[in-house]
Formats: structure tokens, C-alpha cells, sequence
């Protein structure tokens, strides 16, 4: 990845820590391996994505090594190990958005941005992710959720363009529509 | 409240029953509003909201309620109206536009036929048919999805007065495991995950192996790109396959039941664990259920964006913490899964047939379908057809039938030229392919497969070698890397495949592809590189003279590959 390593000195544990205390109890060792993947899920819902002071806090609540957690982060797509963009993107790329296209967008963010899944662009505007599975949506095909909120649908690469234009330009700011056809 | 026997469930199920009927047989406006994944896409939110605002202005005695999808994504986001005297009536693409007029006519006692689906009738009410006639709605057999799209799957107890946790008391407290096992077999319900092992079977094997604890887990994984039907029956009827688990762990005996969703789902994670949740706070799970002596418990677990951890043994995996990979077999799951011990593993569909089937008995699901697959298959669709959606077909409904009929065939300015079947498992049928049912033996015999039920529609303008090589890249990138043929084989089958877009097919180019693709199938470890040659062997036999125009000629029929597009750039074969 492109990223250099984020700086965990100024992470807030504190958020974590409490959902860590109220539901992340195991019993036993068992139980503490069962429960490291969806830790990790929370640590990047609160911080967009998994830092490292993160998981040394969940090797410690759970009793686990951080190697054994990184194993797993790395395994899975879905998690980030680095500080992501202004906004996040699920790309979908299931066979319904890939019929209707999503590879033309595939293609032009490696040719526009040399932005692969899980990369940001290099303005720091955009972190994008493939779905390689269905976003569930088909009927929207193709299409891509931002920022884990609203849906673009019937993607082109032309409307896609637009969609980052605004991105760019915005302050952060929500959309008021929830699709651009 | 906490139900302590089996008289309270009856007595907590004939008050849910009363509650219901007062309240539809009442003199309020029930509108019921279906938020799902798909109704959320397309801005069910705004619908809501603005609902709210006119109905307030509109001075009628009404209610909100949300229910779950009941499977016609293409009207979502939609309402069903239920009038103080009157049949429901359900309407499709209710954007906010939409609104202001509707209530308004409903203000007037008038029922505008358009954008109407139907009513839920047995005739035809103010010019609307019934839903029952409606295309979409005609050819399908609703048993697992009976209640999506009825009831709020937000409520325990909307889902007990339609008969939920009937079949799951009755296993408990009027069946032997054993016979719970019979009827199971009896009923010959095939797994739906894919392979269509029968359930009935792996059960009693899971009985029998001397050892404990065992464990029940669901496969809601659901990580393949053509398919999204186990999230949608969890986000509408999560109970149903909760209580389907159950059932499962009573009949093995084991206090410990799991369901595994892939982490994308996240309204299906939600509304799953807060099944779970009012499970719990009503008492039927937990310490001591109904009085029985029996505990029952249940966690949901997930992971992220690996399609490998829906394989049974990676899922395991998964599941304990380790990266989801698979191993290889035997010791069969039954024998050594969870922690090493006896696992049964099902698919969400597979569950879901279960209540069903103890509330009727095995006689009663075997006498649906055909002689080796019973009862009915979940289905989706993707591509250009008229109608998205998740539909439920007696199993052997034709195939044609079902693209053209129920999904309503092309969308206006496309024409189809193939349906991709199984996925990301075996290869496409041609439109001239259609007439075969929808059933384990008869796509089998054809050289397609069920699988899960997710099938792809794709039109004239797509690629046969390009749809190809999307597939195999699936695989390739899905691939976990733990054994060679399938981290290397499926490498050099996918450049092999962007040589033959870029017009660089080298010498017997055909016999290459097989060749390498046996070896894949043959040494892989598990069924993804077993399978992963499939998609791209089929495309070829579907569509020989497209790929020959490419080996030969260089020439792409379609303009989409590279070969026929010079200043596009290869897309990065290493980088995916
Ligand atoms: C690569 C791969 C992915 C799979 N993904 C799923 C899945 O997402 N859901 C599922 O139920 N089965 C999946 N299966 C099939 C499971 O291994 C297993 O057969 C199934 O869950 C058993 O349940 P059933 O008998 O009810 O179908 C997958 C298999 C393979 C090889
Ligand atoms: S066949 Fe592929 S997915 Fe299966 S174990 Fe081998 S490398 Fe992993
Ligand atoms: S394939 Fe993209 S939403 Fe289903």
C-alpha cells in the first residue's frame, strides 16, 4: 500500500475501550479468538479504519498477540490498516454492476488515478473499495455507497467523474440527493 | 417478558394473533413501509418522511409501520396500504413525488391504479388486480417467503402471530430429536448453499458422532458476486431462519448455535442480532427454555470481503479466529468442525425450509418439487431484465418462464443473448438453452448448476471472453492462496485469457485453457479452484465462434476487448 504508517499517538482509545468493556467479554480463550474479527470491525466503524494502538488495545482486552490480529486484518478485504481519504467508497463489482459496466470505472481509476481496490487518490479526496461481491442492490446497477451512507446508482464512467469532481469540492457537506443517474 | 412453558407460548401466541387482527381489523390506515437494503439504496427514507408530513396534514387515522422486502426490488421503494374497509393494496416506486398525490386520493377514498402491484385479494378491487395475477407474483410458490414483506422483522411478536416458533416449540416439546431428524430426511430438503447435499442426512451423521459439545451454524455468508437472497430473507424475515437454527440444535442436541454473515450485510447483521436479542428477552433462548431443562444459545459472528470464507471448513476457520481457509476433507465437518467438533453446517435457505417442513411434516415438503428436488428454491436476478428481485419457485419451474415471465425478460433496448447460472461455479445457457427446470438433476444435466440461485442476464454487447475473463479474475483474486494449482493455476489462466483479449493468443490456445484448467479442477485443494475453470470452459462450449474470432482472427465481435480498443491501456493482470 501507498500509505506511510499513520501516527497512533493521537488516537482517542477511549470510544473502543468502553465497547470493548460493555460487550467484548469472552470467557474463555475460545471465546477471545472468536470475538478478535468483529473487535476489529468496531475499532474501524469508530476510526474509518484499524490503527495500531487499536489493535494493540484489543490484543491486550482479549488476550491475544497482535500478530494473530494482524493475520486476520490482512486477510481480510474489508479492512483498512491506514488512515483513509476525506470519504470512503464501495465500489460495487458484482456480476450485475459488472454487466452494466463497473469495469469501464475500474478501468479508469487505474488509468486516471493508478487507484486499485483499498487505495486513496493521491489528493486524499478518496479511498475506494471493490466489492467483489453484490452490494445488494443489483437494481441500481452500477453503483457505489459512500461513505457507508448514501448510494450512487447507474454509474457511468461520465457520472462517476462528476460524483469525484464534487467530492473534491466539497466541504464536507452531504449530498441532498442520493443518486446521480 | 419471559415465557416459562409451553402453555405460556400458546397463550402468548393467541394474544399476538388478537393483537394482530384488531389492529388491521381496526378503523386506522395501516400503511406499512418495506425498508431493506435495496428500499434504503433508492430513498425509502425520504418516502418515510414525507409520508409522515401528508398523512399528518391529511387529518386520516393512520399508522406507520415497517416491514421487510418481499422480494420486488424493482418497486422498491413501496407501500402497502391497508384502508380501515378495503383490501390492501401495495404500491410500487413510491419516491417522494409520488406521496403528496397518493394521500391525497386515499383522503377522497379513491385508489389510483398506477403504480399499483396489486391487492391482496382473490378479485380484482377499484380496478386493481390482484397481487397474485401480477407478473411478477404469478409463477411463484411463496413458502420461506410467506411473511417477508408482511411483517415488521423488527418484532418477535408480528412474526409469532403468523405461526413463528410454532415448529420450533413442537420440536422441543412434543418431538424426539430423532423423529425431528426423520422428518427432515423425509422431506429430502437439499442444501442450498450450492452443492445440495441433502440436510436430513448430515444431521443424523452429526448425531451420531460421539462427541461434544457439537455445534449447529448457519451459512449466511453470502459472498458471491450474482446473488443476494440469504441477506434479503434475514432483513425480512429474520425469525424464520433463527428459527430454523433452532430447530437444528434441538435436534442435535447442543445448546450452541452460530450464524456466520458476511460483514457487507450489515442490515442483515442488525436485524439478525436483534432476533437474537428478543429471542433471548421472551425466553426462547437461553437457560432453561419453556421449562424443558433445555438451554439454547445462539451467536452471530462475520467477517469481511473474503468469498473463500463461505466454504464450509474456512468458515470454521473463520469463525475461530484464524484466516478462513480451507482444509482438506476428511475429517468431514460432521465429524471434526467448531473447535474440532461435530459441526452441521447449512445455508440460511436450507434453515428456513425447516419450520415448514416440521409444522406440515416431511410427506408434505417431498410432495413439492421434483423427484430429487424438493420444495422451493429462492432465486435472484441480475442484469438488464425488466423485473430485479428475489423470487421463490416451486422447484423445476421452467427457467424461461422465470426470465420471461417473472423478471419480465429484457429491459426496453437490450436483447439477451445468455444467463450466467451458478456464479462463479459453472458456465452460462444460451437463450435457445432456456427450457430446462430449475432443479438440481435437469441444470446439471445440461452442464449448468442451481447453485445458490443467483442468476446473471446478460445482453448482446457483452463479451463472451470478456464475461469469461471477469469471472475467472473472481476467482483468482478469491483464490486463498493456500494450495498452488489454484493460487498459480488460476494466475496463468487469467493471463492466458488477457493475451487472447489483447489479440496475442499463442499457438493451440484452446487446448491450453483446457489443459490448464483440468489441472486446476483436478489438484486443487477445495471448491473454489475446483470449480474456478468452470465459468470460462462454459463461456467457450456457449459461445465457440466468439472466442475463435478472437483466437484467430484477433477480433473482438463485440468492440469490448482490448483487441479491438488499441489506446486502451492492459488492465494490470499482477496488481488484482
Ligand atoms: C468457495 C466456496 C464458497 C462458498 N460460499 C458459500 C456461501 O456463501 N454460502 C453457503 O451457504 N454456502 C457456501 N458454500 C458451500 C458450503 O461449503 C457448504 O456446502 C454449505 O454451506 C452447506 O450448506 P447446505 O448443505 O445447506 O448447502 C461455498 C463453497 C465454496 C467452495
Ligand atoms: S483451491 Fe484455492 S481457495 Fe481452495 S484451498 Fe486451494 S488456494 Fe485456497
Ligand atoms: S452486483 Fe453490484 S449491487 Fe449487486
Amino acid at each position: 500500500m501507498a500509505h506511510s504508517a499513520p501516527a497512533s499517538a493521537d488516537i482517542d482509545l477511549e470510544p473502543l475501550r468502553a465497547i470493548l468493556n460493555e460487550h467484548f467479554n469472552p470467557e474463555n480463550y475460545q471465546d477471545s479468538l472468536e470475538l478478535i474479527v468483529q473487535a476489529c470491525q468496531e475499532a474501524q466503524h469508530i476510526y474509518g479504519y484499524v490503527p495500531k494502538a487499536a489493535t494493540e488495545l484489543i490484543a491486550e482486552h482479549l488476550g491475544v498477540t497482535t500478530n494473530r490480529i494482524y493475520g486476520l486484518l490482512t486477510f481480510y478485504a474489508d479492512f483498512l490498516t491506514a488512515p483513509p481519504g476525506k470519504h470512503t467508497m464501495l465500489l460495487c463489482h458484482g456480476a450485475a454492476c459488472y454487466v452494466g459496466g463497473s469495469q469501464k470505472i475500474v478501468n479508469y481509476l487505474d488509468q486516471q488515478y493508478d487507484v486499485d481496490s483499498g487505495h486513496t487518490t493521491r489528493d486524499g479526496t478518496l479511498t475506494v473499495q471493490y466489492v467483489n461481491g453484490c452490494l445488494g442492490v443489483c437494481d441500481l446497477a452500477p453503483v457505489a455507497q459512500l461513505d457507508h451512507g448514501p448510494y450512487y446508482g447507474h454509474l457511468t464512467v461520465e457520472s462517476f467523474e462528476e460524483l469525484l469532481e464534487s467530492l473534491r469540492n466539497d466541504d464536507g457537506s452531504s449530498e441532498d440527493s442520493d443518486e446521480t443517474e | 417478558m419471559k415465557l416459562s412453558s409451553q402453555q405460556d407460548f400458546q397463550a402468548y401466541a393467541a394474544d399476538a394473533r388478537k393483537n394482530w387482527d384488531e389492529r388491521f381489523g381496526g378503523s386506522r390506515w395501516i400503511i406499512s413501509v418495506g425498508v431493506s437494503e435495496c428500499s434504503k439504496a433508492k430513498g425509502v427514507q425520504d418516502t418515510l418522511s414525507n409520508l409522515e408530513l401528508h398523512l399528518d396534514n391529511s387529518g386520516l387515522d393512520y399508522e406507520i409501520r415497517h416491514v421487510g422486502c418481499a422480494g420486488w426490488c424493482f418497486a422498491e421503494p413501496y407501500i402497502e396500504v391497508s384502508p380501515p374497509d378495503g383490501p390492501p393494496i401495495i404500491y410500487g416506486n413510491v419516491v417522494t413525488d409520488v406521496v403528496p398525490e397518493l394521500v391525497q386520493a386515499f383522503k377522497n377514498g379513491q385508489f389510483p391504479t398506477e403504480n399499483a402491484l396489486g391487492v391482496r385479494s382473490e378479485s380484482a378491487f377499484e380496478g386493481i388486480q390482484p397481487l397474485s395475477e401480477h407478473p411478477f407474483m404469478k409463477g411463484q410458490r411463496r413458502l420461506l417467503m410467506e411473511r417477508s414483506g408482511v411483517i415488521d422483522p423488527e418484532s418477535i411478536e408480528e412474526y409469532i402471530a403468523r405461526g413463528g416458533y410454532s415448529a420450533f416449540v413442537r420440536a422441543l416439546t412434543e418431538m424426539t430429536p430423532e423423529e425431528i431428524v426423520h422428518e427432515v430426511k423425509e422431506s429430502n430438503v437439499r442444501g442450498r448453499g450450492g452443492a445440495g447435499f441433502p440436510a436430513g442426512i448430515k444431521w443424523e451423521s452429526g448425531r451420531r458422532t460421539q462427541a461434544w459439545p457439537k455445534y449447529v451454524v448457519a451459512n449466511s455468508h453470502e459472498g458471491e458476486p450474482n446473488v443476494f437472497k440469504d441477506r434479503r430473507l434475514i432483513e425480512s424475515d429474520p425469525h424464520l431462519v433463527l428459527e430454523g437454527i433452532m430447530i437444528a440444535c434441538v435436534a442435535l442436541e447442543t445448546p450452541h448455535g452460530y450464524n456466520y454473515i458476511g460483514g457487507e450485510h450489515v442490515l442483515a447483521l442488525s436485524r439478525f442480532q436483534k432476533a437474537v436479542d428478543q429471542a433471548y428477552e421472551l425466553g426462547l433462548l437461553g437457560e432453561n427454555v419453556l421449562g424443558t431443562g433445555k438451554s439454547f444459545h445462539m451467536r452471530v459472528r462475520s467477517g469481511g470481503g473474503a468469498y473463500i470464507c463461505g466454504e464450509g471448513s474456512a468458515l470454521m476457520y473463520a469463525i475461530m479466529g484464524e484466516r478462513g481457509q480451507p482444509r482438506t476433507k476428511p475429517p468431514r465437518s460432521v465429524e471434526e468442525g467448531v473447535w474440532r467438533r461435530p459441526t452441521v453446517l447449512n445455508n440460511t435457505e436450507t434453515y428456513a425450509a425447516v419450520p415448514s417442513i416440521i409444522n406440515n411434516g416431511g410427506a408434505w415438503y417431498a410432495d413439492i418439487g421434483t423427484d430429487e428436488s424438493k420444495g422451493t428454491k429462492l432465486v435472484t436476478i441480475q442484469g438488464p431484465v425488466k423485473r430485479i428481485g428475489v423470487a421463490e419457485v416451486e422447484m423445476g419451474f421452467s427457467m424461461r418462464e422465470l426470465i420471461e415471465e417473472i423478471y419480465g425478460g429484457a429491459k426496453d433496448g437490450y436483447t439477451l443473448k445468455g444467463i450466467q447460472m451458478g456464479g462463479v461455479s459453472a458456465g452460462p445457457l444460451r437463450m435457445d438453452q432456456l427450457d430446462v427446470g430449475i432443479d438440481f438433476e435437469s441444470l446439471d444435466e445440461v452442464g449448468a448448476m442451481l447453485g445458490s440461485g443467483g442468476f446473471v442476464a446478460f445482453d448482446e454487447s457483452i463479451c463472451a471472453v470478456d464475461f469469461a475473463r471477469y469471472l475467472t479474475r473472481f476467482n483468482r483474486y478469491e483464490s486463498c492462496a493456500k494450495c498452488t494449482p489454484c493460487r498459480l493455476g488460476n494466475k496463468a489462466l487469467l493471463e492466458i485469457v488477457d493475451k487472447v483479449r489483447h489479440g496475442q493468443s499463442p499457438a493451440d490456445v484452446a487446448a491450453l485453457i483446457q489443459g490448464t484448467s483440468d489441472n486446476i479442477i483436478d489438484l486443487s485443494l477445495c471448491g473454489l479452484g475446483q470449480v474456478a475453470p468452470m465459468p470460462l470452459l462454459g463461456m467457450m462450449k456457449a459461445f465457440p465462434e466468439e472466442f475463435e474470432a478472437h483466437f484467430r482472427e484477433g477480433r473482438c465481435p463485440q468492440g469490448q476487448c482490448t483487441v479491438s480498443q488499441p489506446h486502451i491501456r492492459l488492465e494490470p493482470v499482477a496488481a488484482d
